[in-house]
């Protein structure tokens, strides 16, 4: 292999495929890059077996080849060249990559490529265009609620399904359910339904661009995986299997009360809530104050014996009954930092019944959470 | 004392203690009884863990009117005729004693209807004395009451356990059988409620989801195994489900529940590098050998077994698991994963290394080489606080690395964590607790015994912040955890309280309260190659620093080591060593 690509484009392509690496595996290839030419391209590709990355750069090639480095080293290597152009050279008796740019020159020792798993491949027909104004944004209002324990994989899932022309991401961990929905530019030709790591999505969500984005996801039938292609990058990821709770029943019809504030003033007082709430089970209590004559108000408490005890005011817009209902300050302020309208409404009926949370004025995303309970 | 020819009274009570040891044992025999006879169902009442009574009704051919003073008779089976029959036998019971032995050391009622008569026969016995036999009408079957067991034999009756000890035992034994036996109807009732059913469908896979669950059965692996004349089927759980004690693994041979701790090695082996420390698999296997390779007249209550050929058994036994492991191993889960595990996961597959266990073992070396040192193994500070310690990381993802005025700690996450959950949710116990209700309550079941002891345990499972309740039988629906806690699974909390209780624990109330938060707080805590945040590791670090006793988990390991200023320089050798 004889390559040369520019130390810019090498260096990002390295820090967006360097996630998938897992330098602690008993595989030591899975702590390797694998760098290959590729149709007129440079391939750069990496996999913990559960998910992988893969994402293609310009490069002038002189010769074909293929060889997998140590990702660390590589990087950390290339991080530290000049923006000049780096030239890839391999000696495949050796497997050692030889590494020239302006006046550095660095042999790697690698290990052959033929050793490293091969990445699942899309067939070409299986994938159906997702054409989200959003995608990015969607990962990042679902993928937070899902849960972070191994005892419950699903649950570390986030359920995608797409039928027609719309796509929803829903994701839980028992205590709060997080759906988005977004409409498709182009109807499907075949419904989608898959569990997918939500570690995974974030992931994509980290390497996709902001705004609109051309993105082909693939299921392929039998596999147990999903692959999602963008023009210079794909991610594959198992998925999860089992099945996923029915959060439609969960989802409440109707609320008694409607408390809409404004956004950043409610992150700001559970922010402030969060400093004293933290060590004493993350507890706050919102006392919502419909106003008779003045505007109403949320009063937002947190109490901790070793602490101390906080108290903010939030001015509200309160349609229907009062009500004490206790939140985790943490589930609140997670939520809350996702929406991105300037008012937020929360619905309630009772102490000890879900809270939802929704952006003012946008049908497409809810937020459940259970309250919390004062014995 | 001269030496005297026993009464016949004592003689038999001597021959019943061999037989009948406790109230599960009467119901082994009757229950084996009944499978011999071709029961089809199968139903056990017991009152008060068996002390009062225990009785076994089945539907089988029942004994014919002319035979019933015989069953009682010690040494009459209709089961053997010669002595070379002792070594094909193909039924549960082969001695002709069990039912002589119950008689000698309780009130029993037998009544049964042969098929064939019209009318059914009766006899009481008590302490070995037939009272009646009269005829009587019956349901084609056999009814065995025993009433007020040992009521004669004062001393047995005070080596019997609790209550629920008594009561743990007969629920092992029938839920075993009720395994073993698919295609027959259990039912068992205690105090009048029915606490174990089995529709009696054949399908084993069934059987195992109305005892242990929908989720244990439906994760369940099915193997067999055939070598010539025998033959290995049965269940082995995958290597994600285990269970902190060797108890759940269970031997079936030609029908016979048998324990023998060979059997369990070769299942281990075949378990052998795939399974943590300390953790052990859930199986049920059935081995079938032609009657004359097994000797089951070794043990009196046929507990034992003789192999006669044991190499191939066992030999046998380990590959059908392994095979089974292996076969369903395919497609790499996505939770337990070796690649990226733990310390203690990847220390099972020695040959390639990983880099974070090179750590743990770099430190382990450490350790090791400065153990001749008194300090390090055995922390000379006083047991009290820990001084404010500044973090410097985590290592292999399992110790957190912190300095302090005297030097260098090491700190076990999971240990600490358990320590610092524990004194929390104990102090909280005593006030409020907050708790944090679950979107959707979760429904769980669990084994009889485990069931009854979850009860028992409810009242404070409710101080601690957890809303569980009863849900059907050996049901139990959880709506709420403690606030602490819901970083866990919910249903494993609520496990951890009945998974590994000892038989017989009986602590005082305080310690057993103690003992159960630290249970939970075992399962909850974060695990050793868990990643955690730096904001994560301060937290600890912090919350661990405000430990009334900060220094050990809950369970008496050490959750710190401290590496002194001293020892560190006289292990550097700035210092002489004096
Ligand atoms: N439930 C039953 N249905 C039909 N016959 C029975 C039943 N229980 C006992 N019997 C008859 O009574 C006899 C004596 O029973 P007992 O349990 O004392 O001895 P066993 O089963 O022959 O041998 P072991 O002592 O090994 O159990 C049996 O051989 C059988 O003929
Ligand atoms: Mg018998």
């Amino acid at each position: 292999m004889k390559v040369s690509v520019s130390q810019q484009q090498l260096a990002h392509g390295l820090s967006m495929v360097s996630r998938a690496v897992s330098p602690r595996s008993t595989l030591p290839v899975l702590a390797n890059v694998l760098v290959a030419t590729d149709d007129g391209r440079l391939r750069l590709s990496a996999t913990n077996l559960e998910m992988g990355i893969t994402c293609w750069i310009g490069a002038q090639i002189t010769e074909q080849g293929a060889i997998t480095v140590p990702a660390r080293t590589f990087s950390d290597l290339v991080n530290q060249l000049p923006n000049e152009l780096v030239h890839l050279d391999l000696n495949a008796s050796t497997h050692t990559l030889n590494v020239r740019c302006g006046m550095s020159n660095t042999d790697i020792k690698g290990i052959d490529a033929q050793e490293f798993p091969p990445m699942p491949v899309a067939a070409p027909q299986e994938g159906v265009p997702l054409n989200v104004a959003n995608f990015k944004e969607m990962i990042q209002q679902v993928a937070f609620a899902a849960s972070t324990d191994e005892a419950r994989p699903i649950l570390q899932g986030v359920l995608m399904t797409a039928a027609d022309s719309e796509v929803t991401l829903a994701a839980t961990d028992g205590f709060r359910i997080s759906v988005r929905k977004a409409a498709l530019s182009e109807p499907l030709p075949v419904p989608i339904q898959a569990v997918i790591p939500a570690r995974a999505l974030q992931e994509l969500a980290r390497i996709a661009a902001d705004g609109e984005q051309v993105m082909t996801m693939s299921v392929p039938s039998g596999r147990g995986q999903v692959i999602f292609h963008m023009k210079d990058a794909e991610l594959s990821s198992l998925l999860i299997e089992g099945n996923f709770p029915d959060y439609k029943a969960i989802i409440p019809r109707s609320f008694k009360t409607s408390t809409t504030m404004t956004t950043a003033a409610f992150l700001k007082a559970c922010r402030q809530a969060e400093i004293i709430a933290r060590d004493g089970n993350y507890v706050v209590r919102l006392n919502i104050l419909p106003g008779e004559t003045e505007p109403g108000k949320v009063e937002i408490t947190a109490q901790s014996e070793e602490t101390g005890f906080s108290e903010n005011s939030v001015e509200a817009a309160i349609d229907g009954p009062g009500l004490v209902i206790a939140f985790n300050v943490r589930f609140l302020r997670e939520v809350l930092e996702v929406i991105k309208t300037p008012s937020v409404v929360l619905q309630t009926n009772a102490n000890n019944t879900p809270g939802m949370i929704k952006p003012a004025g946008d049908e497409n995303y809810i937020h459940l959470i259970m309250p919390m309970h004062l014995g | 004392m001269p030496i005297r020819i026993l009464s016949e009274e004592v003689a038999s009570q001597i021959a019943a203690g061999e037989v009948v040891e406790r109230p599960a044992s009467v119901v082994k025999e009757l229950m084996e009884n009944a499978l011999d006879a071709g029961a089809s169902q199968v139903v056990i009442r017991i009152e008060k863990a068996g002390r009062r009574l225990v009785e076994v009704a089945d539907d089988g051919v029942g004994i014919p009117r002319e035979e019933i003073r015989l069953a009682v008779q010690r040494h009459a089976t209709s089961k053997l005729e010669t002595a070379d029959d002792l070594f094909h036998i193909r039924t549960l019971g082969f001695r002709g004693e069990a039912l002589a032995s119950i008689g000698s050391v309780s009130r029993l009622t037998l009544t049964s209807r042969s098929a064939k008569d019209k009318s059914g026969m009766r006899l009481i016995m008590e302490g070995g004395q037939i009272k009646t036999v009269e005829e009587t009408g019956a349901p084609a079957g056999t009814v065995v009451r025993v009433e007020d067991l040992f009521y004669n034999v004062p001393a047995r009756l005070k080596f019997l356990k609790r209550d629920l000890t008594e009561r743990q035992q007969i629920d092992a034994l029938v839920t075993r059988y009720a395994v073993a036996y698919p295609e027959r109807r259990f039912q068992l009732y205690h105090d009048g409620q029915v606490t174990l059913q089995t529709a009696g469908s054949g399908d084993r896979r069934e059987v195992l989801a109305t005892l242990y669950g929908i989720e244990l059965a439906r994760q369940m692996l099915e193997i067999t195994l055939e070598d010539g004349d025998m033959r290995i089927n049965g269940f082995i759980s995958p290597v994600s489900l285990t269970r902190s004690n060797r108890r759940e693994m269970t031997f079936f041979i030609n029908g016979r529940w048998v324990q023998d701790v060979m059997l369990s090695s070769s299942v281990l082996q075949g378990y052998h590098t795939l399974l943590m420390v300390g953790r052990y698999p859930f199986t049920v296997l059935f081995i079938s050998l032609p009657p004359e390779e097994v000797d089951v007249n070794v043990h009196p209550a046929k507990a034992e077994v003789r192999f006669r050929q044991p190499d191939r058994v066992f030999g046998a036994v380990q590959r059908a698991v392994r095979r089974g492991l292996l076969a369903y191993s395919a497609p790499p889960p996505i939770t337990t994963t070796v690649w990226r595990g733990s310390p203690r996961q990847s220390a099972a597959v020695p040959p390639m290394i990983d880099p974070a266990w090179e750590m743990a073992a770099e430190t382990k070396t450490a350790q090791r080489e400065v153990s001749t040192v008194p300090s390090v193994t055995q922390p000379n500070l006083p047991s009290g606080q820990v001084p404010l310690l500044r973090l410097l990381g985590q290592i292999g993802a399992t110790y957190l690395v912190a300095e302090g005025p005297d030097g260098l700690y090491l700190i076990d996450q999971h240990a600490a964590h358990e320590r610092v959950l524990f004194e929390k949710l104990l102090s909280q116990s005593r006030g409020d607790v907050p708790t944090q209700i679950l979107l959707e309550p979760v429904v769980f079941q669990l084994p009889p015994h485990g069931a009854q002891l979850l009860t028992e345990q409810l009242p404070l499972l409710t101080r601690l912040g957890f809303d569980v309740e009863p849900f059907g039988m050996n049901t139990f629906r959880v709506r709420a955890l403690p606030a602490l806690l819901t970083k866990s699974d919910p249903v494993a909390a609520v496990r951890a309280v009945v998974e590994d209780f000892e038989e017989d624990e009986t602590p005082l109330q305080a310690e057993q309260e103690a003992r159960l938060i630290a249970r939970v707080c075992k399962r909850a805590a974060v695990k050793a190659g868990q990643a955690l945040t730096p904001e994560e590791q301060s937290a600890l670090l912090r919350d661990l620093e405000a430990c009334q006793s900060p220094r050990t988990c809950p369970h008496g390991r050490p959750t710190m080591i401290h590496l002194s200023v001293d020892l560190l320089e006289r292990q550097f050798g700035r210092r002489g060593s004096r």
